[in-house]
């Protein structure tokens, strides 16, 4: 459940079950609150930047011989 | 190549395009993914010079068989797919990876009844906060390239399941269960670099 949750593939019905157990159950709150950091910190660490200039020129260059 | 024909033209209709067509959505809607799919490329073969091969033979692949692809579907999912199909094909086989799994084992295990309960490594959002630099990276590269995977199209590329499914070609409860092993081993990576960094096993 707070895989689905994490992921923003819950029903409304699962929201708002989470929302709720979450006041009360502390390990739940924490994994969250974990899983979310974990994610973020991937999608910032990992994403990497641009791909290298060469590989797009040498793309392009071998389309535009085909296309021509 | 029979095959890959195959394989491609299967699911759509062939359309029939113009070459200014062709090229219209060559540069405006698969070439503007290249970062992505470059990130994607790099993170599979760990290495540049594969990545970079690998990504051009993509979008070669992706050229040839335009007419499989459908103008405004989801291009970058459509690319993604012919990318982790490439890398299977040509260059799995050559690169070293020893240690197999056996994932009906384990998917059978984290399809049970037990996958809500959580199984927390030592580890707290405080020691995260420390890993600046490359950790995160590596312990996402020391993963099993199939439990990489499953992180980079979701928690990067934030893949919907439906559309991982479709890019790996496994049913929606493979990738869930793939994912929440995924998430626990790099979990325990981390746990392990917060405990060299001087993080106490303190449970909460």
């Amino acid at each position: 459940m707070l895989q689905v949750i994490l992921d923003g593939e819950a029903s409304d019905e699962q929201k708002q079950y989470f929302k709720q157990h979450m006041d009360i159950c502390l390990p739940c709150f924490k994994g969250y609150e974990l899983d979310m950091a974990i994610k973020q910190l991937v999608k910032s660490k990992c994403c990497g930047g641009d791909a290298p200039s060469d590989l797009v020129e040498q793309i392009r260059i071998t389309i535009s011989q085909k296309i021509s | 190549m029979a095959e890959e024909t195959t394989e491609l033209s299967q699911e759509q209709p062939q359309i029939h395009y113009s070459e200014k067509e062709k090229e219209e959505i060559f540069h405006g809607e698969f070439m503007p993914h290249i970062n992505s799919m470059y990130n994607f490329g790099y993170r599979l073969t760990l290495d540049g010079d594969d990545a970079k091969d690998l990504v051009q033979d993509t979008y070669l692949k992706a050229y040839r068989f335009i007419e499989s692809f459908q103008k405004g579907t989801n291009a970058k999912a459509w690319l993604f797919r012919i990318l982790k199909n490439s890398f299977i094909n040509d260059y799995r086989k050559k690169s070293k990876e020893p240690n197999k799994v056996d994932y009906q084992e384990v998917e059978t295990y984290y399809n049970s009844e037990d996958v809500d309960r959580q199984i927390t490594p030592d580890l707290r959002v405080e020691a995260l906060k420390d890993m600046i630099g490359d950790e995160i990276s590596n312990a996402l590269n020391s993963l099993d390239v199939d439990f990489r995977t499953v992180i980079i199209l979701c928690d990067l590329e934030g893949f919907k399941y439906e559309e991982m499914a479709k890019i790996l070609d496994i049913p929606i409860g493979t990738v869930r269960s793939r994912l929440h092993r995924a998430r626990q081993l790099l979990k325990e990576k981390l746990s392990t670099y917060a405990k060299s960094m001087g993080y106490k096993n303190t449970n909460v």
